[in-house]
């Protein structure tokens, strides 16, 4: 019998190109959607890297075209810190994780490249404050002050993409450029290797990420100093008034900001997720668009053929033999349709297409799979209903 | 050739349960047969008190105006139908308590349909049409099918055309195909609703020589709905209907 529903549907294969051609572009559509909510729940469920609970970011800011000399802002870090409720308390630059600010950069050793990577500003305390998992090598300390290279520690993927199987710690690398020609202060020496983070967003891929040390000496003015803070559990609103009013005893031009991670981290989560919901969305609306088209289509299908579901009850087939000969066929011109899109949707895990991996893409084109034969499964459920109860001595008679 | 039909009727019928012979047991009987539509406002008596026998190796006639209940008469035999009132037998077995299933599985075995405007499916080539009611046979392999339906097509002189569509066929050729897949499962009965209806005088006597032919020399039991009484003088007996009545 399926073989006699291949030889009908390629006999009436014009007829059922409009049909192929809606499954092929809802697998498309599927796929596509499907590939970005599975990478985006993988991303979900992976860790952060690192612990943004009871962290704070707290902003100092100069005021317009003022700057703070260090002398002052370590100042108002020591004091902070010596505030009840606080933990740690770490200076670094003003891409802190969830908000929308980034600096990135490539860097290279030897014949290797590193991907965009993410390059941070942090001092000794980072690691703590952020509670960083280290897998190779220490975090910077003061013992780094003589170093005559600027010492970084490196996210895991970059360790990989830079030095492979190779000891990573001590080695030196530079930023990626094309005429070689690097200054000392951008020589950089391994001091530790930490774990993926993901500090773009809940949804986000771990991103190779790249702490360089503040020194501690360091006579730079700042305009605007970024703060983490770690607070004991229970922290609140009393805690950050306290810190405002710490810094503006040491001088009153400056003002201060503090905001919870967590929420710029459900703040970022809001944004992330509105053109992934957005697709979603438009998918589901074209599926419901197609699943109508094919239900039509079924249907007329059927009313053009009850003579031919009188023949066959004639011949021998029963009521429920029709119903199944009818979802059958829908089954083979879905299998026509899903063979063409995973023809092209087999393109991306083999091309590893937007440097994503394999595995998103196979469960995707798997998910799309079962989507698309149950969607018109279900579209052709009651149209095989309808034909399984034509009367066969009315459906002959009319022809 | 013909020994391939006759096996296939051999390994597809059942024998009488009447314990008649097979030459003279009925085939076919319908015992006051009454089939009645019925609409909210009209009810429209299609068929009145019919009782008829159709012997095994007949060649049947029926006659009569349009509307008088021939096709609902056939569709009856052909248990595609079911009678408001009455029985049907089949081989002596009555089959008003029959499942959808058993009713099926009868029609495949036991009754082979030539209609007036030949019903082939026009996607399926002449083999594929031809080959249609052992689809419902699942025992049977692809090969076995295929070899009865070439078969079938040479009985009807059409061997030549298996690869064909039915739009590249003559009306008289279309209705050999339908005669072909009629014969192809090996029924006991062939209910012909008007075969040569649709066609012209030349081809009309084609398809009725064929419909003699094996009548007289398969011996298959034929019963043909006809307007045409010159056709239908040449058939073993002539049943006539007026009204939904049986009226000679």
């Amino acid at each position: 019998m399926l073989r006699h529903l291949f030889t009908l549907i390629w006999n009436r294969k014009r007829s059922n190109l409009l049909l192929i051609s809606e499954i092929f572009f809802s697998f498309v559509v599927l796929f596509g959607v499907g590939a970005v909510v599975i990478t985006t729940a993988k991303n979900y469920l992976a860790p952060h890297g690192f612990n943004y609970e009871q962290v704070w970011r707290l902003q100092v800011r100069a005021g317009q075209g003022l700057t703070m000399p260090r002398a002052e802002l370590d100042d108002v870090l020591r004091q902070v810190k010596a505030l009840p409720g606080v933990q740690t308390v770490a200076l670094t630059s003003g891409n802190t994780p969830f908000i929308f600010n980034n600096n990135n950069s490539f860097f290279g050793y030897k014949d290797k490249q590193s991907p965009l990577t993410n390059v941070y500003d942090a001092d000794d305390h980072y690691a703590t404050a952020m509670q960083l998992q280290l897998r190779e090598g220490r975090w910077f300390a003061p013992a780094d002050d003589g170093s005559n290279h600027r010492p970084v520690v490196i996210s895991q993927d970059l360790r990989e993409s830079l030095f492979g199987n190779e000891p990573a710690l001590g080695k030196i690398f530079t930023y990626s450029k094309p005429d070689k020609v690097t200054k000392p202060e951008d020589e950089f020496v391994v001091m530790g290797v930490v774990e993926k983070v993901r500090m773009e967003s809940d949804f986000s891929a771990p991103i190779s990420s790249l702490w360089k040390r503040l020194i501690p000496f360091d006579t730079t003015h700042w305009e605007t100093a970024n703060v983490l803070v770690r607070v004991a559990p229970g922290s609140g609103g009393l805690l950050q008034e306290k810190i405002a009013r710490t810094v503006a005893s040491v001088t009153r031009q400056w003002t201060t900001e503090v905001r919870v991670m967590n929420d710029e981290r459900i703040n970022r989560r809001r944004y992330t997720l509105v053109p992934v919901v957005g697709l979603a969305i438009i998918g589901l609306f074209l599926i419901i668009n197609v699943a109508l088209g094919l239900f039509g289509v079924l249907w007329y299908n059927i009313s053009q053929r009850r003579a031919e579901i009188g023949l066959r009850r004639a011949m021998g087939a029963t009521g429920a033999s029709i119903g199944r000969q009818f979802l059958g066929e829908m089954m083979v011109v879905t299998t026509f349709g899903v063979l063409l899109g995973g023809l092209l949707a087999a393109q991306f895990p083999l091309l590893h297409a937007f440097d994503q991996p394999a595995q998103p893409y196979l469960l995707a084109i798997a998910a799309a799979t079962g989507a698309v034969y149950l969607i018109t499964a279900l579209c052709a459920w009651q149209p095989s209903r309808l034909a399984a109860a034509i009367h066969p001595a009315v459906a002959l008679r009319e022809e | 050739m013909e020994n391939l039909l006759a096996s296939t009727i051999d390994t597809n019928s059942q024998p009488p349960l009447n314990g008649a012979t097979a030459a003279t047991a009925p085939v076919l009987q319908l015992t006051n047969i009454e089939k009645v539509y019925q609409t909210a406002t009209i009810e429209t008596v299609a068929l009145n008190r019919v009782n008829l026998t159709i012997n095994r190796g007949e060649f049947v006639s029926i006659m009569g105006p349009s509307g008088c209940g021939k096709s609902t008469l056939l569709s009856l035999m052909g248990l595609l139908d079911e009678p408001t009132s009455g029985t049907i037998e089949v081989d002596g077995r009555p089959v008003q308590s029959y499942s959808d299933k058993e009713l099926a599985g009868l029609r495949n075995l036991k009754i082979g349909f030539v209609f007036q405007s030949y019903h082939l499916i026009n996607d399926l080539s002449v083999l594929d049409n031809v080959e249609l009611p052992l689809l419902y046979r699942p025992k049977l392999s692809g090969r076995e099918r295929r070899q009865r339906a070439v078969a079938a097509l040479d009985k009807v002189g059409l061997s030549a055309r298996t690869g064909h569509f039915p739009s590249q066929l003559s009306g008289g050729q279309r209705q050999r195909v339908a005669i072909a897949r009629a014969l192809v499962g090996g029924p006991e009965i062939i209910l012909a609703d008007e075969p040569t209806g649709n066609l012209d005088s030349v081809m009309g006597e084609e398809i009725m020589d064929l419909l003699l032919g094996l009548n007289k020399t398969e011996g298959v039991t034929i019963v043909m709905v006809t307007h045409d009484i010159q056709q239908a003088m040449k058939t073993g007996r002539v049943v006539r209907f007026f009204d939904g009545s049986q009226v000679g």
